[in-house]
């Protein structure tokens, strides 16, 4: 059963990063917030390669590079990045479990305690009984998360790469999280597995009453215009719901994206070579690690706010 | 020299830079909070922390969205 929870979720994950058949041009809402730069490079008279928007500094592109094809399929230098870190993580856990001791060393000892240590720092936000349920998914999450941040961070990801034709650079990996179809992927596995999460914990009535219900009670008339009141309560709770997978994806996208972006910036200062760079390293190495925990904790908390028991239930069991 | 004038040549994305300045106060709000709140209760830090990354990141996504959902 647990093998069954993580190849589903590493097929979401792996699945939905590649369904983005182009990833050139899935990314045009993203391409074309380097216009500006587009136009200001245009104005000074810089030569400009309008295939991969490249801004006047030569920086990230916004949208992953195709490394090779696979059939249909387009593999970015971004998947690549994505498919190796899962490899090692998964390679690197099936390695430190394969002889279980009872008093754990080495590798055991090392998974045990950042699982463990996941486990009961989840289990205070969420509580015994739904941790147990959805650890698997926020564990993987975080982990593969602060995997592929940091991994983005070890030089040569960003800089080891071929020449195109046209004399262009490419990298052969680049951030797993640089990406926005990896983030979104995350985000919209997320939200199918929390709308099942919700009508596993409420049924579909007690899921519309969760969002719609009237949740101030009141008698006669205040009764009537309550239910009104929560009503379009609703509805903005679902417009908010809605944006949470934008907002998810988004969020890690242009923090990681942004990161790689000031190291390559702060690389072009002429002057002092590796020294400007090496203060934005550790931000870096901060932020990782701060948006994985963002990541999961949002998604914990979403998760939390929707599969809670209602006030009237907790006050029963008082 | 009058102002009208060179407002007008000014150019770029503002709504980037207004949601911005926007973001960091709230972020900036969060934090101060969440370290005065640590200083009055420090056995409540993890639950603070959790809290204030939540609201910090909730605040920080506003950028996000000006950056790449309006136009």
């Amino acid at each position: 059963m647990r093998l069954l929870q993580y190849w589903t979720m590493l097929c979401l994950l792996l699945g939905m990063s590649a369904m983005d058949l182009s990833a050139a041009d899935s990314d045009h809402g993203v391409a074309e917030v380097t216009s500006t730069t587009e136009l200001h490079a245009l104005a000074s008279g810089e030569s400009h390669d309008q295939a991969h928007g490249e801004g006047e500094h030569h920086g990230l592109p916004p949208s992953a590079v195709p490394v090779f094809h696979l059939g249909p399929l387009v593999i970015t230098n971004s998947m690549v990045a994505t498919i190796l870190v899962a490899a090692v993580i998964i390679f690197a856990a099936q390695r430190a479990t394969r002889t279980v001791r009872a008093v754990p060393i080495g590798g055991q000892n090392f998974f045990e305690w950042l699982v463990e240590g996941l486990f009961g720092f989840l289990e205070g936000i969420m509580g015994a009984e739904l941790v147990k349920k959805t650890f698997w998914f926020f564990a993987s999450l975080f982990l593969f998360i602060l995997a592929t941040n940091w991994f983005g961070l070890i030089p040569g990801i960003g800089t080891i790469g071929w020449e195109t034709s046209d004399g262009h650079f490419e990298p052969w990996l680049r951030g797993a999280q640089a990406d926005l179809n990896m983030t979104s992927a995350m985000a919209v596995a997320f939200f199918v597995l929390w709308t099942v999460w919700a009508l596993q914990a409420n049924g579909v009535k007690g899921l519309y009453n969760h969002i719609f219900g009237n949740k101030g009670g009141g008698a006669g008339f205040m009764k009537w215009f309550l239910i009104a009141i929560f009503f379009f309560v609703g509805i903005l709770e679902v417009v908010s719901i809605l944006f949470r997978p934008v907002s998810l994806s988004f969020r890690l996208f242009g923090n990681v994206f942004a990161g790689e972006n000031i190291l390559e910036s702060m690389l072009m200062i002429k002057g002092l070579g590796w020294i400007i760079p090496l203060p934005f390293y550790f931000l870096e190495l901060l932020v990782g690690l701060i948006q994985a925990m963002v990541f999961m904790l949002l998604t914990a908390v979403f998760t939390l706010l929707i599969c809670q028991h209602h006030d009237e239930d907790h006050g029963e069991a008082h | 020299m009058s102002l009208m004038p060179l407002l007008a040549e000014m150019s770029g994305s503002f709504h980037v830079g207004l949601a911005a300045i926007g973001s960091a106060i709230g972020v900036g709000l969060v934090g101060a909070k969440a370290a005065e709140a640590t200083a009055r209760n420090p056995g409540a830090s993890t639950q603070i922390m959790v809290i204030s990354i939540i609201l910090a990141a909730l605040a920080e996504g506003i950028t996000f969205f000006a950056i790449f959902l309006a136009k």
